[in-house]
């Protein structure tokens, strides 16, 4: 199987964890404010061994969980072949700044050894790996905004590489510090997906819920207007069978800078909006929505940072395919 | 399958900037950790191998007018390095992409802004955007991409990227690591216990910690298609083969008996095409924690058999700390530095070589004896990733 082949891994579980939802009806509601006590994971995770682990971390256990448990579990996928890939920006602002006044106002002795380890961003997506046995690979990627989708991206393509034969991609974020100028854009929660060839699936007797197909790009932010919406327009290109973006249903993630606005004009006029938070999950929110619509036609989620990052998420329904037993050996794709 | 190609290089450390005060850094192999400037760094050992004060690019604004901190200014200094020592001037834009490796980012902004006060404005900056000025100064529109997997995320971008030429995805792809003082980072390795007073002294009995150090690299990698289509003036070597795995056994600590550092290693050399005899060298992770280095030792000699006792590795970090998410890439070009100029510099001499790490560490410049270098970058949480760089011919 190569890179090209994307679109026959298909979506099997998804999980969300989310102060909106704990379904992909939460990409349907607005972003506000986390109400206190959203997320207790003595409920979601269990009441020992989780208390000391920071909330991104718990959140994108708690989606896996629900993602794993969707999808049927993993026990057909031999440990060294399964692959994660896991995209965050604010996973661990707010403990960095918390960490921070620790030292300038005391000392670094004063920090906790239980979550002093968590300095390292790639630590939120660990215990997943920990307790799931994911012993392919497990990335972790942190481009502005974009994050998730390259998680996606990213880790299709490792297995299309052959760095592993199951994938579970996901996105995890944490409410900025307090005092941080952005904090009202905070995100907090996670989105975890497993995906897996179809042939698997089928051979199971797993639902598939779609395919994905993740393109990106860079658009440097000083480029002159018109120019900027060609260059966007590029990046976005076609979609996987020469699909047009004029013919899906399109998410824009967006805000208000100069580059979402190149690639909203791209876009043209007939696209969803959504405001972008600060943080690469809301993007993977709209996948899960789009993923449990009941869509027939293909559907996208788009999303742009203002440092530049572009990237398009093809979520494509499941078809009449995605139901037939494995028939030929594993090298039809 | 195209081949991949390393054709231009840039590098900053404790050294200075530039590839020839490397390269002769690495041969005088001298080298101290200093105290940081920082006032409000309250540690029990704030000292690191920082890059010297006269090699720290100027503050710049870059991308949406905000400003970019040390570890995107390094990023700049080595990509613009890398981009000149490759002689690319009309590269596609659109052929082109980057994959940067950062543990922190510009985390040192954020950390400035805490004691300095925040800047008067409410928007979002992110932390991890070194790849994307580095996109913007390259003008490469293809996939731009940070990869954080802590101490071993340069050597996973090194081979992300070798992955997006070989799925056909781009034909150049600016590759590498960026670090730089985080407060955040230095003060927690400090409280795990982790940071070793005196220097960075990897397999030897006295070691008691890792020191970090500041720096970055950037590799140009370029398909060899495209390489021989512009008659590239400089090919350092091949990037013959990368493996991955990931321990999923601890958070911190690696798996004692190695098994998956040991996978990734083997995968490597697969995927290069070649056997542990035609290995030359090793720059191992070796960052001077006790037992990773043990357990590096014992998998290394399993790999190798006998060998293991007269293979000569280099031991990078001793001579510019553990530079963190930057670590790989920096190992990546050693590497390269070694298969090109067919030697393997001094080690930094141990005082005290530890025998539970029955490995080679020649403190005289020695020959190169093989076609292959290879690579290794570990990273809490257990992520592993082995490269394998090969003699190429333009």
């Amino acid at each position: 199987m190569t890179a090209l082949d994307a679109t026959r891994v298909a979506v099997t579980g998804v999980g969300v964890v989310s102060p909106r939802g704990f379904d992909g009806s939460a990409a349907g509601r607005e972003r506000t404010a986390s109400p206190e006590g959203w997320f207790d994971h003595r409920t979601h995770l269990g009441r020992r061994g989780y208390k000391y682990l920071p909330t991104a971390a718990q959140y994108f256990l708690a989606a896996s969980n629900r993602a794993l448990e969707a999808g049927g579990g993993l026990d057909h996928a031999p440990p060294e072949s399964r692959g994660a890939a896991v995209g965050t920006n604010s996973a661990a602002e707010a403990l960095h700044a918390a960490m921070d006044t620790t030292i300038t106002t005391g000392s670094a002795t004063d920090l906790s050894p239980a979550t002093a380890p968590f300095f390292s961003i790639n630590l939120f997506g660990s215990r997943m790996a920990m307790e799931h046995g994911l012993q392919g690979f497990n990335l972790t990627l942190t481009s502005p905004r974009v994050a998730g989708l390259e998680a996606i991206q990213t880790g299709l393509r490792s297995v299309g590489l052959g760095r592993a034969d199951w994938l579970l991609a996901g996105a995890t974020e944490e409410a900025l510090a307090p005092l941080d100028p952005a904090v009202r854009d905070s995100e907090a929660g996670a989105v975890a997906l497993v995906l897996e060839p179809a042939r698997d699936a089928a051979a199971r007797g797993s639902d598939v819920l779609g395919h994905l197909v993740v393109r990106s790009g860079y658009l440097p932010p000083g480029t002159p207007a018109p120019e900027a919406r060609e260059r966007a327009g590029r990046i976005l290109g076609e979609g996987p069978g020469g699909l047009a973006l004029r013919d899906a249903t399109v998410v824009a993630v967006v805000d208000d800078s100069p580059v979402s606005a190149a690639v909203l004009g791209a876009l043209g006029t007939d696209v969803r909006r959504v405001p972008a938070g600060a943080g690469s999950l809301e993007p993977l929110l709209q996948i899960a929505g789009l993923l449990g619509s009941g869509a027939e036609g293909p559907t996208a989620v788009v999303t742009a940072a203002a440092q530049g990052n572009v990237a398009l998420c093809w979520v494509i329904p499941p078809d009449r395919t995605d139901a037939a037993p494995a028939a030929t050996p594993r090298d039809e794709a | 399958m195209d081949d991949v190609l390393i054709t231009g290089l840039g590098v900053i450390s404790c050294l200075g900037s530039g590839l020839n005060a490397f390269w002769d850094g690495m041969n005088r192999a001298v080298s101290a950790p200093r105290k940081v400037a920082d006032p409000h760094a309250h540690m029990d050992i704030p000292h690191m191998y920082a890059v010297p004060d006269a090699d720290v690019p100027a503050p710049v604004e870059a991308l949406d007018g905000q400003p970019l901190g040390v570890a995107s200014r390094f990023a700049l200094d080595v990509t613009r390095q890398a981009m000149a020592d490759a002689g690319l001037v009309d590269h596609d834009p659109w052929r082109t992409a980057v994959v940067i490796g950062t543990g922190m980012g510009d985390a040192g902004l954020h950390e400035q802004w805490r004691t300095d006060g925040h800047p008067e404005h409410d928007r979002w900056n992110a932390t991890f955007s070194v790849a994307s000025a580095v996109g913007e100064l390259v003008g490469a529109a293809g996939p731009n991409t940070s990869v954080s997997n802590a101490c071993a995320a340069s050597g996973f971008a090194v081979s992300l990227a070798a992955d997006l030429i070989r799925s056909g995805e781009a034909d150049v792809v600016i590759a590498g690591g960026a670090e730089a003082y985080s407060r955040v980072a230095l003060g927690c390795f400090n409280r795990l216990g982790a940071v070793d007073p005196d220097t960075c002294r990897p397999f030897d009995a006295k070691r008691a910690g890792t020191v970090f150090g500041e720096g970055a690299a950037a590799l140009v990698l370029e398909s060899a298609a495209h390489a021989r289509r512009r008659s590239a003036a400089t090919v350092y070597a091949r990037l013959a083969g990368a493996g991955w795995s990931c321990d999923a056994h601890h958070t911190t600590a690696i798996e004692p008996e190695g098994v998956q550092i040991t996978r990734a290693m083997r995968h490597a050399l697969a995927e290069a095409g070649i056997g542990p005899a035609e290995l030359g060298c090793v720059v191992p992770h070796g960052t001077g924690t006790l037992i990773n280095d043990t357990v590096e030792s014992r998998a290394l000699a399993g790999l190798l058999g006998t060998a293991a006792l007269e293979r000569p590795l280099y031991s990078l970090k001793s001579l510019i700390g553990h530079t963190g998410g930057a670590a790989g890439a920096l190992a990546a070009l050693s590497a390269a530095l070694i298969v090109r100029n067919g030697t393997v510099p001094p080690n930094v001499p141990r005082t005290d070589p530890d025998p539970e790490c029955r490995v080679s560490l020649p403190e005289e410049a020695t020959a190169l004896a093989g076609s292959a270098v290879m690579v290794n970058a570990y990273a809490f949480g257990g992520n592993n990733v082995s490269l394998v760089m090969q003699e190429a011919a333009a």
